[in-house]
């Protein structure tokens, strides 16, 4: 079990700030929301913590098990990221079985955990000889989520992970982080623009505009009767079918 | 990896001359003796005839081939290494690293190669001028072009998600490096590496043909160089300095043919078949009568990508589309939903291939229109906002330019005040200050370029417009404005529009009728209203329940 702390979380580049004084927690076995417009700072704050980027200033701090700190230098075992396009997030010269045996050596873990580990997303082992130009959206975004389970991760930030799939493919793969999350008790940062996943998906949401937090609470109270003027302007902007045809009228 | 003509032929040559470099010597005798049958022509006991003081020329040109290859082998090595570590560390480094070595690049590559390698030649006594000697100073010369090209495919590839993904599971910079990006260079380096060969070989020869060459080799050059000196042109011994310099553009050729071939296996678009220019119709159908009221009427249409494995990729799609009504056409990605929108655009390219149906748009059978025609329908009648719409303006002329350009083709008798009135007023329907033409694409923000594109596509009064995925780069609040902007100029303009996307729930608040696609075939084709309430086709009912409402219980979902 980890806990990741973030506190006061600020990026500046060059005169713009893109991430001002964010602070959450991310706590194992719930989700946070982070939900904003395109601009919005959210793929920032995905990056500071995936250490990726450096704060400008600020902090994270993480807590292992054993409730003490988890030295720097460990953190990419206990803190993994899924990006947002699976087309890119797949080196296209290397195999399945590369993309997950290098993160399980790197992390101390042996390469013959490849099968299991598709098994865990609902991938067959023989896929692990393919490259990713052989696979579909769906597959290769579940490879992506396998190899940040590799390290053995607790705390996994999902960067828009199913925003470039077909429509068709998204619920299975937000179902499978669902059910990942469930049964290994992850703490799980769910970065997103569509406020309807966010509030099927998650426990607390984080409404971002401009590098601020406009907006934060439990989901259903958030999304449903949203109080900042930014928020409800997301939530109005969603397409709604139903309100066209409960009117029974032409838009 | 794919084979094609031009690699294998230009492989089989290079091999060819390689081999001869490596084993002529062992065959062919000591090319230095000197004989008394000087400047016999080929033939008899000397194949390729003797030199002026009678050295065997075959045997010559074998030791000669070997040098030159030797030098080219070692000056593309070292001028690859070169390039790798100031095009490839620098840019993945970034910052100060990236600067300096960029800085150095491109100093060494205004330094004007040629002359640098005879001053240096020249100043390095020539006793002392061996193969290393004037390897170095090539490799030195003719690294600097190809960092630059490294640099630049660096820099692209190291903000490629992979390389994040690999730094965050833990990988180390030279393994990134190495591992990560460089396979993915491969491609690159290699043609670098065949271009840096070939110039190798002909600078020697020309530094050898000047006399400035290595003292302790012979090469292709230092042939051509004693031929030279023995007036073999004057005394018609073609056989003297012909050899030579056929070996030398025989291999230059060959390689040129490698990297021909390596480019065609990175771009397959390189690959001739591609390449033919117009657009195919290989059907005449008879044009249905259309119903009153339709604007667009398209009929068993099927279009075909003629590749090794045929794709069907559009299966006998008929749609009809009526006066100021929108049309929507969901699908997924590979549903052949753009390549629909192209064709009866006319603008498939090959291996497309409209197979049968037909297009109508009013009284214009579209399929059968000359190329002078389909210039003079498309935009006026019909225009098109493309996928990824905001990213096809030109980013180096202002936006007035882009939209006069439409004018000025379409409506040359226009004035350039009428012109300029004509652009202010589309951009003020579509939302847009017309004080904002003056505005460079990166000026503007992907909603503004998006409704600019819209503008476009309304220049010239359309009766229909086909707007592929026009919202999905967008975020949310934007959507709903251009979503709002479409619909008020449908009510204002009147005009008929075909929106492809996606996103169901968006086109079911939209569109008046909406046809689903899936494999190329029209599964389910109903008014909006009549999708939403009573969809009949499992896969509508499968597109309908993958997306979750913002009202309705929380939860359910993912359980």
């Amino acid at each position: 079990m980890t806990t990741l702390e973030a506190r006061g979380l600020t990026k500046r580049f060059h005169r713009t700030c893109a991430v001002d004084d964010v602070s959450f927690t991310l706590a194992p076995g719930r989700t946070v929301a982070l939900v904003g417009g395109s601009g919005s700072g959210k793929s920032t704050v995905a990056r500071m913590i995936a250490r990726l980027i450096r704060p400008t200033s600020g902090e994270i701090a993480l807590t292992g098990q054993d409730g003490r700190p988890v030295p720097r230098r460990a953190h990419r075992d206990h803190v993994q990221m899924i990006f947002q396009d699976p087309f890119a997030s797949l080196n296209p010269f290397h195999t399945v079985e590369h993309h997950l045996a290098r993160p399980l050596r790197l992390h101390g873990r042996s390469a013959t955990e490849v099968p299991e580990l598709l098994e865990r997303v609902s991938l067959t082992a023989d896929l692990a000889r393919r490259r990713p130009h052989e696979l579909s959206g769906g597959q290769r975004q579940r490879v992506a989520i396998a190899r940040a389970l590799a390290p053995g991760a607790k705390v996994i930030i999902a960067d828009e992970p199913v925003s470039m799939l077909d429509v068709s493919v998204r619920l299975g793969v937000l179902k499978l982080l669902a059910r990942l999350q469930r049964e290994e008790d992850l703490a799980v940062l769910y970065i997103t623009h569509d406020l309807a996943t966010a509030r099927h998906f998650s426990d607390e949401v984080l409404v971002m505009h401009r590098g601020r937090i406009v907006e934060r609470g439990p989901s259903d109270d958030v999304l449903t009767r949203p109080r900042d003027p930014y928020t409800r302007l997301l939530a109005a902007a969603a397409p709604d079918p139903e309100a066209r045809f409960r009117q029974g009228g032409k838009p | 990896m794919t084979w094609t003509a031009k690699l294998v032929s230009g492989l089989c040559l290079a091999a060819a001359i390689v081999l001869f470099g490596l084993l002529g010597p062992l065959l062919t005798g000591d090319p230095a003796t000197i004989r008394d049958v000087g400047l016999t022509p080929p033939g008899g006991e000397h194949l390729l005839g003797t030199t002026l003081t009678g050295q065997d020329v075959l045997a010559q040109l074998a030791h000669a081939t070997r040098g030159s290859l030797w030098i080219g082998l070692l000056v593309g090595v070292l001028a690859t290494v070169l390039s790798g570590l100031f095009g490839i560390v620098g840019a993945y480094a970034g910052g100060v690293a990236d600067e300096v070595f960029s800085l150095f690049s491109n100093v060494v590559l205004v330094i004007p190669g040629l002359p640098l390698v005879i001053v240096v030649a020249g100043f390095v006594p020539a006793e002392r001028r061996g193969t290393w000697t004037i390897a170095l100073v090539l490799a030195f010369t003719g690294w600097a072009a190809a960092a630059r090209v490294l640099r630049a495919q660096t820099l692209s590839l190291r903000n490629r998600d992979y390389v994040a993904a690999a730094r965050v599971s833990g990988e180390k910079t030279w393994r990134v490096i190495c591992v990560e990006i460089l396979p993915n260079l491969l491609p690159v380096v290699a043609s670098q590496f065949v271009f840096a060969v070939v110039l190798a070989i002909l600078s020697e020869a020309g530094l050898s043909f000047l006399g400035l060459g290595a003292a302790d080799s012979s090469t292709l050059g230092t042939m051509l160089y004693y031929a030279q000196n023995g007036f073999a042109l004057q005394r018609e011994a073609w056989w003297w300095f012909v050899p030579p310099g056929l070996v030398i553009a025989l291999f230059g050729g060959a390689l040129a043919l490698v990297n021909f071939g390596i480019d065609e296996i990175v771009n397959p678009r390189l690959r001739d078949r591609g390449r033919r220019e117009r657009d195919v119709v290989a059907v005449r159908a008879q044009v249905a009568p259309a119903e009153p009221d339709a604007v667009l009427t398209v009929r068993n249409l099927d279009v075909v990508y003629r590749t090794a494995r045929p794709v069907h990729a559009v299966k006998n799609v008929s749609l009809t589309l009526r006066r100021g009504e929108v049309l929507g056409l969901a699908g997924e990605s590979g549903c052949g939903k753009t390549t629909l929108a192209y064709a009866v655009n006319r603008l498939h390219r090959p291996p497309a291939e409209v197979t049968s149906g037909s297009v109508a748009l009013e009284d214009v059978d579209v399929l059968a229109l000359g190329p002078e025609e389909l210039r003079r329908f498309r935009w006026v009648r019909l225009s098109m906002v493309f996928q990824g719409a905001m990213n096809s303006l030109n980013p180096v002329t202002p936006i007035r330019a882009q939209l006069q350009d439409v004018l000025r083709t379409h409506r040359p008798d226009l004035s350039a005040s009428g012109r300029e009135l004509r652009c202010a007023e589309v951009l003020r329907l579509v939302g847009v200050d017309p004080a904002r033409l003056g505005a460079y694409p990166h000026e503007l923000s992907g909603g503004m370029r998006q409704r600019v594109m819209i503008a476009m596509a309304l220049l010239l009064d359309p009766q229909v417009m086909i707007m592929d995925e026009p919202t999905t780069a967008l975020d949310v609040l934007v959507q709903r404005e251009i979503l709002n902007e479409i619909k008020r100029l449908r009510d204002e303009l009147g005009f008929a529009v075909v929106f492809i996307t996606h996103d169901l729930p968006l086109l079911l608040e939209l569109a008046d009728r909406i046809a689903v696609m899936r494999d190329g075939e029209v599964v389910e084709h109903a008014t909006a209203e009549e999708l939403y309430l009573r969809p009949r086709h499992p896969y509508t009912r499968e597109l309908l329940a993958s997306f979750p409402s913002l009202t309705g219980e929380r939860g359910a979902l993912l359980r």
